[in-house]
């Protein structure tokens, strides 16, 4: 048997409202907010903090990872493996990106419950992030939100078995992006929903229901890819099952279209609810459709994450304004501060800065950062062996700069000792007012630290304990 | 080492926003000035030690600024670079030079050319992904709030000593921001790096101080009132304290170390010193420094400050000059700075700034986080 081990999900703090976007250019929005990644995240880390949480809490070690989306930081160098490095994966882990259709993240599944069924892997974390981008006044940007979700593919372990996979595939222009283009463009109107949308959903989810002979009534949770608000609804209706019963409500008016993460975080979500022996679908869309049947096992209730759907919803944060979002995902020319940072420093130091180790003095125990040859404390020479850090711990002091080089103010930087020992030194994001303060828990997450030499330069940074 | 040294001339450029001032400028003018002082023909100094913290783009490269300022050539001559200690360090490199008997006569120079790096002087350093978004305020906040948080103390405590250090430089004719101050107005300035505002930072300077040294046994031949090096001492603690498990975050043992060093030197405890010039980059660091130096004990420095022990008029004058909160931090000319203050007092030159009968002068500077620092004691002969 296979199937999904562990899953998480990871929604940005901020949200715009759509008032904000209606405001700025005078014509109407549906009511509701986007999630909008913090200036320092893009797909890149939201996906290594959703893959974080999945691997965190495992015993085992997972000799996969893969990742999908559509707004990868990156057009030449895999992501996948980055996450695999922030994760601290062996080296010796089958890594793979996925990219260019909005159903990448089910894609990857598949292709990671394939790889497991065929016995070539054992343990693989399927990643899903997207930040994507729409143009200023474009009908689509207030559709466009920001997300990831990961789920981990077993054998052993299973909160939900994958008990048949059905795919569509044809070619259809929906939503898309030229290699030139910064913006999600999308064909207006109904006749995408009605002839690309519905069509190649409805073939996959038929498909992969009459497999195992079951009925639409037999399904206890319909976790559907929905390009707007009511979408899935509607199709789910054409389908014979009941939308206020069984479906998880598009995410749409929430937090946005979350583009390669959307159908998992809706998987979540019928996960979080589901009792054991019930059916799911989940059914992703882009340039075909990719529809899955899981069935919940006996261990769904004890496997669940430590933050719900839910709980990942409510703790949310309003952007003050609409040039903020416009700001955060670089749309307007933002004065980035960096310096060259070169590939022989990031080998160098990968361990320290990326897997996040440090030392710890075999002679009187002091674990310290960044990692040393003589210890801080009893200054034994050669005696210090790695020492991988905590994630959690506790702020010593703090500022909060107004002046310091960065393109965000006020920055919150502070002194954290780590549960575990280890005293690191980290800018603060995520923030409210009053969060940043002597005594208060933080945990750590691995953000876009600043552009220098071309390239995104990512880092470490804290952020209040949600 | 004591009384080996005699500082025989000193010299200082007004400090401020120099725009029309260049680097090689701010050397000649202090260097000339203490040339005049000291009543000596510059071919007769034998070695020069500068301090200066950054070179370019209207800065020091290295000794040959110096030389090519003052044409002065054919001799050595030293760049200095110790955070903000570089200006106490050259002149510590210059007396251990006459004392190791090798030169009898040396010009210790400190300039620094910030105002024309544009924005707020400092260019950013250091590793690419460590530490990243410190400032010089942000790190000395750090420090002050974990202090503030230890012994509650707030930041009406931090105004006092902006209060006192703008009245100090107001009264003093080189000073780069020469106007008083209110404590409303400091506490309602911006915030720079929480808890300081903008009044509780020193500001970005131009400037340069010059001190000519010599042995001390022929120091008669240019006056009778040059001033005697009594001691030194200089302490390098972690330049990245932050990730010092061990730190309490509540004072600089390097000055305390710096400060133990001189003390033994000259023979003096704490209690010996009557005024004394120290590091106020932030207006927390003068209360941690009066600490550190022995003037009181940690936690009690706030009282000091409060209670007006500090001010002129004080039992331990700090800062008669306006400190670098109100005389400028133009970096590698502050010690220096600060060595003319205290010779200048121990003269009894400084007009309405004028420390009553000083016997000894201390000068201090703390660098980088807290990782340097160096401190001088002078004496009469």
């Amino acid at each position: 048997m296979v199937g999904i081990t562990t899953y998480s999900v990871y929604i940005p703090r901020f949200r715009l409202d759509r008032a904000l976007i209606a405001r700025a250019w005078g014509t109407p929005q549906p009511a509701g907010e986007i999630a909008v990644a913090n200036y320092d995240e893009d797909a890149l880390t939201m996906a290594a903090d959703a893959a974080l949480a999945c691997i965190e809490d495992g015993a085992a070690t997972p000799d996969g990872l893969y990742f999908a989306s559509t707004s990868s930081p990156y057009c030449e160098k895999q992501v996948a493996s980055v996450i695999a490095t922030v994760c601290d994966l062996p080296r010796r882990s089958q890594t793979m990106d996925f990219s260019g259709s909005l159903r990448g993240g089910m894609s990857a599944l598949i292709a990671a419950s394939n790889a497991v069924r065929a016995e070539a892997l054992q343990d693989v974390v399927v990643t899903a992030a997207d930040a994507r981008v729409a143009a200023p006044e474009s009908e689509i940007e207030g559709v466009l939100g920001d997300a990831a979700a990961a789920v981990r593919i077993g054998r052993t372990g299973l909160l939900a078995e994958i008990a048949g996979v059905a795919s569509v595939s044809e070619e259809f222009t929906h939503l898309w992006r030229t290699d030139t283009e910064r913006f999600v463009q999308a064909f207006p109107g109904k006749f995408s929903n009605t002839y690309g949308y519905a069509r190649d959903m409805g073939e996959a989810v038929r498909a992969v229901l009459s497999a195992r002979q079951l009925e639409p009534a037999a399904i206890a949770k319909l976790a559907l890819y929905s390009p707007d608000a009511r979408a899935s609804a509607d199709l789910a209706k054409e389908l014979g099952f009941d939308p206020k019963r069984q479906l998880i409500p598009s995410s749409v008016p929430v937090i946005g279209s979350a583009g390669s993460a959307d159908v998992m975080l809706s998987l979540a979500a019928a996960l979080d609810e589901a009792a054991p022996d019930d059916w799911i679908i989940a059914a992703a869309y882009g340039e075909g459709a990719d529809a899955v049947l899981l069935r919940a096992t006996a261990e769904v209730a004890r496997r669940r994450p430590a933050r719900s759907w839910k709980q990942w919803l409510a703790g949310k944060m309003a952007l003050p304004s609409y040039e903020k979002y416009l700001k955060f995902r670089r749309v307007v020319d933002v004065d980035e501060p960096g310096e060259a940072i070169n590939n022989v420093f990031e080998y160098r130091e990968l361990k320290q800065d990326v897997r996040l180790y440090g030392s710890r003095c075999e002679a009187c125990g002091t674990v310290q950062y960044p990692q040393a040859r003589v210890c801080i404390k009893c200054k034994q020479r050669e005696r210090m062996a790695d020492h991988k850090l905590r994630k959690q711990g506790t702020v010593f002091t703090f500022t909060i700069d107004h002046l310091a080089a960065n393109i965000e103010h006020p920055l919150p930087m502070s002194v954290i000792d780590l549960d575990g020992g280890g005293r690191v030194y980290l800018q603060v994001t995520d923030f409210a007012d009053g969060e940043v303060d002597i005594g208060k828990p933080v945990t750590l997450t691995y953000r876009r630290l600043h552009e220098g030499g071309g390239n995104h330069n990512y880092y470490w940074k804290a952020r209040p304990l949600r | 080492m004591k009384d080996q040294v005699a500082v025989i001339g000193v010299g200082c450029t007004k400090f401020g926003d120099l725009f029309e001032t260049g680097y090689e400028d701010l050397i000649c003018d202090a260097a000339f000035e203490a040339y005049a002082d000291a009543g000596i023909d510059p071919k007769e100094i034998q070695a020069s030690y500068l301090g200066t913290y950054l070179p370019g783009p209207s800065g020091g490269k290295a000794a040959v600024s110096l030389g090519d300022a003052l044409r002065l050539y054919d001799r050595p001559i030293t760049r200095v670079e110790n955070y903000c200690a570089t200006g106490t360090d050259a002149f510590r490199n210059g007396c251990m030079a006459i004392a190791s008997g090798t030169y009898d006569i040396v010009l210790v120079l400190g300039a620094e050319k910030l105002k024309d790096r544009g924005g707020r002087g400092l260019p950013r350093m250091g590793h690419p992904l460590l530490a990243k978004g410190n400032s010089a305020p942000g790190l000395f906040a750090l420090a002050a709030n974990r202090y503030m948080h230890t012994f509650g103390m707030g930041r009406e405590t931090l105004a006092k000593v902006a209060v006192k250090n703008h009245y100090n430089g107001a009264r003093n004719p080189k000073a780069h921001l020469r106007m008083e101050v209110t404590e409303e107005k400091v506490l309602k300035a911006p915030i720079i790096a929480w808890p300081f505002g903008l009044f509780d930072c020193c500001p970005t300077t131009d400037g340069g101080a010059a001190a000519i040294i010599c042995r001390a046994d022929m120091a008669k031949r240019f006056r009778k009132d040059y001033v005697l090096v009594k001691g030194f001492g200089l302490a390098v603690t972690s330049g990245r304290p932050f990730f010092d498990p061990t730190f309490d975050y509540l004072g600089f043992r390097s000055t305390q170390m710096a400060a133990q060093q001189a003390y033994a030197m000259a023979g003096v405890s704490p209690r010996d010193i009557s005024f004394a010039e120290v590091h106020d980059c932030f207006t927390w660091t003068e209360i941690s420094n009066t600490e550190d130096l022995g003037f009181c004990k940690k936690g009690e420095g706030g009282h000091l400050a409060a209670e007006g022990r500090t001010a002129l008029t004080g039992d331990i004058p700090i800062n008669p000059s306006g400190g670098l909160k109100s005389f400028g931090h133009p970096i590698g000319a502050s010690g220096v700075r600060m060595i003319y203050e205290c010779v200048t007092q121990l003269q009894g030159k400084c007009g309405e700034r004028q420390v009553k009968n000083p016997q000894l002068g201390l000068a201090h500077n703390v660098g980088g986080p807290g990782a340097v620092a160096c401190v001088v004691i002078l004496g009469h002969n």
